[in-house]
């Protein structure tokens, strides 16, 4: 059975170094598969040729078996692969409603034209669609700021914000970039839990890029560890962590 | 004939090299697109033929003078206008509508201060010189050579004085710069004073060159000046040279019937934009610009 | 001093007004909305009045099809700038749209025959022809005129214009309430975040570009119908930049803060023509032209350093900060 995410082989460049060499790594479906490396591996790199925002120069990216690496960045989202970024991207200058009822697929109204045209199906979609965000603003505890500017929330209800809003696309696979990165102590858990209820109770499957290995290792059903561009290992968290090549590869670049 | 149009070029390609420079300067270490900028090339010019042709004090003082109101202007207008809007953290939207603004007041004084009339320097219009089968006024020789001299001063001083330096490291990376402890202030006042000295010899130099002009004529160079910018890779003043004098020959070698029939000369400037959009299309950063990823 | 209170000459000023609302409510959707910096919107305003006037006079065609016709060539115009364009970055995509607009100027200055060259649509097909996409026009703004009862063809043509305006106007509000408006700010806002949401950033963009400009070649047609004959000198940069200054002015990102900024963008540039007092009196009137186009300088100005979020704007949701 081939795995939900298949990345094969792929090399991208910049400025004549390569940032990604050949990597290759699997996600299997309705698991937590967290990517791991020392700064420079090319984890961010990877993220950004997975989800379409870079091309790669060799190699392929397959969801569900269908090739993906050639297509713009929003069919990829289509497609049911959705991504954050490090800094939470909120629409500062939109209501925080606006920015997860914005991210719901299948919204006729998207087209200007059905809004006269069939209006009625519509409206009638645009409401659905704002209930479930109310419903997914309060899965977040954001519920109370739903007509507050994004502007107003801080660096860790803005992470909130973006989970809410990755989970109203209604994703196949998500990708995490660094989510607990400045994130306070105290949301912090909370974001965890809410990374784990992604597979448990939505049934997403999940791949992040996170610094902290605890996180990590207490989080994750596979690791998968990059360094200088490539794949050196992959497995469940206990395996990799005392694999020599991955001790290496951190070791080597802490000095 | 191509010779001729190469020459003519060369000109035309030095008035837009030297404004390029200079906005390229103000660009890549202020993020101001400077919109005024032909109009301080205007400026420049008017004061100087005040000072030729009124005071009768000829090219050289003129063009000194122009020298020293075009930066005294740019250095006031520093205090007055641009400093405020970075108090303010202006974005590039703000700064770019207020040198719109600028451009407009900035014109208007100089209709009121000189009046609608076009001007000309008091330079012999018989005087050619030949070269082969290249004939040159007077104009156009002197402007090659003040040019070249500009250029080479303005070049050597970026590449070799610790000012120069400073302000291309400014250019290339502001924020770096400023954690590099480089006195920002410092290179701002420059910036401004050099970009003022260089609108003013463009300004000298078109209305050498064309040898009428009126108040509305720099901002009629600023956009092919801009071209030039973009062209060479903007925030780069090396490109902008480069750009400059690619745009001035090739808008003057477009006309050259050899390519077939050649352009209508009335299209020239259409040339230099059409040179513009399809570099643009094929490299959005342009020539010698880094590829940002934005 | 009586010029003050002539009505025909504020029925002007509104008219002028009415035609600018249209003109910013197209930089409103591509701006306001959508993010993108065009400098080049009079050139769309132009290619709607050149179509018409050259579809009437050359072509023989019904004004009444001309027209709509004439905004279609705006709004396809706009989207072959957008494919050009749009993969540039902000800086870039400005100073490229102002070269268009002026290439767009130049062509309309040179091609003499077909656009009437320098000396305008006076030249279209000779005197006693040229008038005739007016004359279309003449003959409904009569009959408008006397269906109503109204004094003069200028307080006619004040409530034609404001009649579209209002209603344009209101359009665009309804617009940009829509999933569809939702997602031009948001691409406003943060492109890639859109992206990554799955809308079609460039599509959407497109169709700012493409309304916006169908909007421009609206205020053309009446700038066709209102002056009669029309030359590209009426459709310099300076028009594009008057059109932003009313967007600032008003308030951008907000539909109803167009026609505010339009009227007090008129009121201004009228009024000064009036000032009966030092240091104006200073200067004679062809100074005092000099004097006007300064003051709106100073005013844009004024509105970027002291309050762009202009008169009806908010601050928390500045897009000029």
């Amino acid at each position: 059975m081939s795995a939900l995410l298949e990345v094969r082989d792929v090399v991208r460049s910049f400025g004549g170094v390569r940032a990604v060499d050949g990597a290759s790594l699997d996600v299997e479906a309705a698991s937590i598969t967290s990517l791991i490396g020392p700064n420079g591996a090319g984890k961010s790199t990877l993220f950004n040729i997975v989800s379409g925002f870079l091309r790669a120069e060799a190699g392929t990216v397959s969801l569900e078996g269908r090739r993906i690496d050639r297509l713009p960045p929003h069919r990829i989202a289509r497609a049911g692969l959705v991504r954050t970024f490090q800094t939470a991207r909120a629409l500062a200058r939109m209501t925080v409603l606006d920015n997860v009822v914005l991210a719901a697929p299948r919204q006729p109204g998207e087209r200007l034209v059905r809004n006269v045209v069939g209006g009625r199906a519509t409206r009638r979609r645009e409401q659905e669609v704002r209930v479930r965000a109310h419903e997914l603003l309060e899965l977040v505890r954001l519920d109370g700021h739903a007509h507050a500017l994004a502007a107003t929330l801080s660096g860790g209800q803005r992470k909130l914000l973006d989970f809410a809003r990755v989970l109203m696309t209604e994703p196949r696979l998500v990708l995490l970039d660094e989510p607990m990165a400045g994130v306070n102590p105290v949301l912090r858990g909370e974001l965890l839990e809410h990374v784990v209820s992604l597979r448990e109770e939505h049934g997403v499957t999940v791949l992040l890029v996170e610094h902290d290995l605890e996180v990590v290792m207490g989080v994750s059903d596979r690791v998968v560890v990059m360094s200088n561009g490539a794949v050196i290992a992959s497995g469940p968290p206990d395996g990799v962590r005392s694999d020599a090549r991955v001790v290496d590869a951190y070791l080597g670049v802490e000095e | 004939m191509f010779l001729q149009l190469l020459a003519n070029g060369l000109v035309t390609g030095a008035v837009y090299a030297i404004a390029a420079v200079g906005v390229s300067l103000v660009y890549g270490i202020l993020r101001i697109v400077h919109f005024a900028y032909g109009d301080l090339m205007t400026f420049g010019a008017f004061v100087a033929v005040t000072f030729d042709t009124t005071l009768g004090l000829g090219m050289i003082v003129a063009t000194a003078a122009a020298m020293v109101a075009a930066s005294a202007l740019s250095v006031g207008l520093d205090f007055a206008l641009w400093r405020p809007l970075r108090a303010r953290r202006a974005n590039f939207m703000s700064l770019f509508l207020a040198s719109i603004g600028l451009a407009l007041v900035l014109r208007q004084a100089i209709f009121l201060a000189w009046g609608p009339q076009p001007r000309a320097f008091d330079v012999d219009p018989f005087k050619v010189y030949t070269i082969g089968s290249v004939r040159l006024s007077g104009a156009q020789v002197i402007a090659i050579v003040v040019a070249v001299v500009a250029i080479v001063l303005v070049g050597l001083l970026l590449s070799f004085t610790t000012l120069g330096r400073t302000m291309r490291a400014v250019a290339d990376d502001r924020s770096l710069a400023a954690v590099a402890g480089i006195d920002t202030g410092r290179v701002v006042l420059a910036t401004w004073v050099l970009s003022g000295a260089l609108a003013a010899i463009a300004g000298v130099l078109a209305g050498l060159v064309q040898s009428t002009f009126d108040p509305n004529f720099g901002f009629t160079l600023l956009l092919p000046v801009f071209a030039a910018v973009v062209l060479g890779g903007i925030g780069n003043p090396y490109g902008a040279l480069a750009g400059g004098f690619l745009l001035g020959i090739v808008t003057e070698l477009s006309t050259w019937e050899g390519f077939g029939g050649g352009v209508d000369p009335v299209y020239k400037p259409v040339v230099a934009f059409a040179v513009l959009i399809v570099v643009l299309l094929a490299r959005p950063q342009g020539i010698l610009g880094r590829a940002r990823l934005v | 001093m009586s010029v003050l209170t002539s009505g025909e000459f504020w029925a002007f000023v509104g008219v002028v007004a009415g035609i600018y609302t249209i003109l910013t409510l197209g930089l409103q959707i591509e701006f306001g909305y959508a993010g993108l910096l065009n400098f080049g919107h009079v050139a769309f305003m132009a290619i709607g009045s050149y179509t018409m006037a050259i579809l009437v006079v050359k072509s023989g065609w019904s004004m009444w099809l001309a027209a709509p016709a004439a905004v279609v060539a705006s709004a396809a115009a706009g989207v072959v700038l957008g494919l050009a364009t749009l993969r540039l970055r902000a800086d870039y995509f400005a100073i490229v749209t102002i070269a268009l607009s002026e290439i767009v100027r130049y062509v309309a200055t040179n091609e003499d025959r077909l656009t009437g060259g320098s000396q305008g649509t006076i030249n279209l097909a000779g005197a006693e022809e040229a008038s005739d996409y007016n004359s279309q026009w003449q003959r409904f703004q009569d009959w408008f005129q006397g269906a109503l009862h109204l004094g003069s063809k200028d307080v006619a043509m004040l409530l034609l214009v404001w009649a579209v305006a209002l209603v344009l106007t209101a359009l665009v509000a309804l617009s940009i309430r829509t999933p569809w408006g939702r997602v031009l700010r948001a691409i406003r806002e943060d492109e890639d975040a859109a992206r990554s949401l799955g809308k079609n950033v460039f599509a959407y963009k497109l169709q700012a570009l493409a309304l916006g400009s169908a909007l421009a070649g609206v205020a053309g047609l009446f700038y066709a119908w209102q002056f009669a004959f029309f030359s590209p000198a009426d459709f310099a940069p300076l028009l594009t930049f008057f059109a932003w200054m009313i967007l600032i002015l008003g308030g951008v990102g907000r539909a109803w803060a167009v026609p505010v900024g339009a009227l007090v963008f008129g009121v201004i540039f009228a009024g000064t023509r009036f000032f009966e007092f030092a240091p104006f009196t200073w200067f004679d009137s062809a100074e005092r032209a000099y004097l006007r186009l300064m003051v709106i300088g100073l005013v844009l100005i004024g509105l970027i350093l002291f309050r762009p979020q202009g008169l009806l704007g908010k601050r928390e949701e500045l897009v000029l900060e």
